[in-house]
């Protein structure tokens, strides 16, 4: 049985092999076109959208009064500033942590010392 | 804006469209007519360059119009140094800077809790050996439902890098050249209109051909009063100061107006960077000899 079952497989996987090779003109994807999604409508000429950069050479043509990073909207300790996540919290501890919550305060300092042993302590970069 | 394109038909002695043509509403119109180049014209040269041009460049010409009224003819030719407005092409320049200017103030507040931060999950759950479930050490780690994220976005984190001084510069000079190239540079007089009806400036826009959107410039603070109401409302129209002229801008309107201060000031501020010397503070401490 198990011979025969064998025997049967392969021919039927060499006809269906054939079979393929012969009929096969064009890909495999079958996209479902009544599912694909919509593009959302965007209005690209919102008033943000508008005048978006203005002012971003504010340094070379404005005599150099201000710089760009004086534009950036954020919190204190990012504005002007990049840098990977424990520069980042230490920064933010310096500038902000005496007035953060107690909560927040914690686990910033947890976060800051698991950072700096998995930074300094383990692995290939220390 | 809705163009008409001009369709040459077979059939003898017609000239309109077929009246069972259905043209789709996103269909690009034919192109503005190219104008005539101002180098083999009457008019006179109404500005010439404040600063030297190299002996071995030419300056760029182009026609100097005005707002006044609809049909105006141009009034003359000005000269645009070629050190600004014909330099080449480099496309890389202009796409780094204006990938900078949309990352550089990008700042993303995604944050999500680490274990350590989610709520609970400070007990062993269940005892390490016995139980027959597998071992673990809280409720809030990564691998279970309602844990913290091993490696997710952390607090609010910021894009920002400057690329250096002259490769902004330069970028600038290559969006102006190119805006010249492509005939959508229009250089005015300046910026007074006779009605602050916005009606008029898009019939006027609509008329020469200028484009969809328009970029107005001019330097100073104050602005005539009827450019500024007119400009109120319409989305596609904006006015900025010269200090407020940047690549991003100058690449999603279509068209680009300077009046003959703005090309001035930008001329100066632009070419003073292919002299300068290399700083040895930041330009924002005084030196002796800047202003």
């Amino acid at each position: 049985m198990s011979v025969f079952g064998g025997v049967f497989r392969q021919s039927s996987a060499r006809l269906f092999s054939t079979v393929l090779l012969l009929s096969h003109a064009g890909t495999c994807a079958r996209t479902r076109m009544h599912a694909v999604p919509k593009l959302r409508e965007l209005d690209r000429w919102t008033e943000k959208r508008g005048v978006f950069g203005v002012y971003d050479n504010i340094g070379i043509l404005g005599d150099f009064k201000a710089h760009p990073k004086d534009l950036i909207r954020g919190p204190v300790w990012l504005r002007g500033f990049s840098g990977n996540e424990l520069q980042r919290l230490i920064r933010k501890k310096r500038m902000v942590g005496g007035r953060m919550l107690t909560e927040d305060k914690h686990s910033l300092d947890k976060r800051i010392s698991f950072l700096y042993r998995r930074f300094n302590r383990y692995g290939k970069h220390r | 804006m809705d163009f008409s394109p001009q369709f040459i038909s077979s059939v003898s002695g017609e000239s309109a469209l077929p009246s069972n043509l259905r043209l789709p509403p996103n269909l690009i119109g034919v192109a503005p007519q190219k104008r005539a180049s101002p180098s083999g014209s009457d008019l006179p040269v109404l500005r010439r360059c404040e600063a030297d041009i190299p002996a071995h460049l030419a300056p760029a010409q182009t026609w100097l119009e005005s707002l006044g009224s609809r049909d105006s003819e141009p009034l003359g030719v000005v000269d645009l140094h070629p050190d600004v407005f014909s330099v080449p092409l480099r496309l890389d320049i202009l796409h780094a800077v204006e990938v900078w200017q949309r990352n550089f103030k990008r700042i993303s507040h995604a944050k999500v809790k680490s274990r350590a931060e989610v709520s609970g999950g400070g007990r062993k759950p269940w005892n390490q050996k016995g139980s027959g479930r597998a071992r673990h050490g809280s409720i809030r780690s990564p691998l279970w439902r309602g844990g913290g994220v091993a490696h997710g976005p952390r607090g609010p984190s910021s894009y920002y890098y400057m690329l250096p001084m002259k490769v902004r510069v330069q970028g600038l000079k290559i969006a102006l050249t190119a805006k010249l190239a492509q005939d959508y540079l229009h250089i005015v007089d300046s910026l007074e209109i006779p009605t602050p009806d916005p009606h008029y400036l898009l019939d006027l826009v609509k008329h020469r051909q200028w484009g969809d959107s328009i970029l107005i410039v001019d330097v100073g603070d104050e602005f005539p009063q009827n450019i500024l109401k007119a400009t109120e409302d319409m989305k596609t129209v904006n006015i900025i100061p010269a200090i407020g002229l940047n690549v991003h801008s100058m690449l999603k309107h279509e068209s680009l107006v300077l009046t003959l201060e703005a090309v001035k000031f930008l001329e100066k501020k632009l070419l003073w960077h292919d002299v300068r010397y290399v700083p040895l503070y930041p330009f924002k401490l005084p030196y002796s000899d800047l202003p």
